[in-house]
């Protein structure tokens, strides 16, 4: 069965901190098992150096600091202010730009004259819509060509033909009248 | 004269007497500099963190309500605001060049059990001074140092601990543990 290692609760028992139980236990677990040993010795050495660095920290002026806070503290009417000014200075420094609500109406107003813009552009130049007139002769044309593309066969032939005379009278002719006009000399 | 005790040094600051609020930062001043010099490491951010520490005390003195020892509340406020300087910070670092040689995030990665430790370790070779503590303990996530420092140079103990943390007791063991697992890493690696 696989040791279970008391790591967390090492430095509580170097300070002292465990109840009577948890400290026979965790003492009894470092009598048997070496790595913890170790381990426990090695935080216990770099927690004393770590109290110890704290003499190594260099001191302000006092009277330089206290001046200072008390300038901090009448820089706005109330404390609060001093707090708030600040904070926000300081997050307005890394905060990414926000376009509050000025920017945002002047953006929409810039997309709405570039709209209509466009739309009025097209209209002058681009596509132009026909007159009511204009589309009414469009239509008039339209049925006249599909008439004649109806008789295209006749049409087609319409240079064979002498006149429409001839045509409208064809069956006033003569059979021999008939024979000359199929069979031209 | 008896000494008014740090409780009712707020209570009167609540009450916006000027003169408490002078002997409550004579008291705590060195210790809530050290403090923050040790989590930020740098004495400017230090002083200005701490500074805000006693200015925000002063304005929420009215909130503290006396369920819990008044340094236990009050290192909640500066290690909350040096906390917070840090993140602030954390990208500016992470472009430093300096600052991408040791990794992102301690808590991401994964550390090292004490059963793995290769080889002996004696007290004597574990003997750092501060010069060499400052760069590992700069590695650490805020919450470790924080635990670490707060539990090695104010003699927190880790419920404390959890209480300045907002977190339980087992919690601030474990960052207390990781953080000095860290540090013997870092250390044993240089």
């Amino acid at each position: 069965m696989a040791a279970i290692h008391p790591e967390t609760e090492l430095v509580p028992y170097l300070r002292g901190e465990l109840s009577a139980d948890d400290r026979a236990r965790v003492g009894a677990h470092l009598e048997g098992c070496a790595q913890c040993r170790e381990s426990a010795e090695a935080s216990s050495a770099i927690l004393s150096d770590l109290a110890r660095a704290v003499d190594e920290v260099r001191e302000p002026d006092w009277a330089e600091y206290r001046a200072e806070l008390k300038r901090k503290m009448r820089a706005g009417q109330a404390p609060s202010a001093v707090i708030r000014g600040r904070w926000r200075w300081r997050r307005a420094d890394v905060r990414l730009p926000v376009f509050g609500w000025p920017s945002m109406a002047i953006s929409v107003a810039a997309v709405a004259v570039l709209a209509i813009a466009l739309v009025m552009h097209r209209g002058a130049g681009g596509l132009q819509t026909p007159g009511v007139d204009q589309l009414e002769l469009q239509q008039e044309l339209s049925s006249t060509d599909v008439g004649l593309l109806a008789n295209y066969h006749v049409v087609e032939h319409l240079d064979l033909l002498e006149n429409y005379d001839v045509i409208e009278h064809l069956d006033e002719l003569g059979l021999g009248d008939r024979q000359n006009h199929e069979t031209p000399s | 004269m008896v000494e008014s005790s740090d409780e009712e040094l707020c209570r009167r600051i609540a009450a916006r007497d000027a003169d408490a609020f002078e002997v409550m930062v004579d008291r705590h001043q060195a210790r809530a500099y050290r403090l923050a010099s040790s989590i930020l490491g740098n004495e400017a951010d230090a002083r200005d963190v701490s500074q805000d520490a006693f200015i925000r005390l002063y304005e929420s003195a009215g909130r503290f309500d006396g369920r819990s020892r008044f340094s236990t509340w009050f290192y909640r406020i500066l290690v909350n605001l040096c906390i917070d300087h840090q993140r602030r910070n954390r990208w500016w670092r992470r472009l430093a060049p300096l600052a991408s040689a040791g990794g992102d995030d301690p808590d991401e990665r994964a550390l090292d059990p004490p059963s793995d430790e290769a080889g002996p370790e004696s007290k004597a070779m574990l003997t750092q001074s501060i010069s060499r503590l400052r760069p590992a303990l700069e590695k650490l996530s805020p919450q470790q140092r924080a635990a670490v420092l707060l539990q090695t140079q104010e003699g927190f103990t880790s419920r404390e601990i959890g209480e300045v943390l907002k977190c339980s007791e087992n919690t601030a063991r474990v960052h207390v543990h990781r953080g000095i697992a860290q540090l013997r890493k870092l250390l044993r690696n240089e």
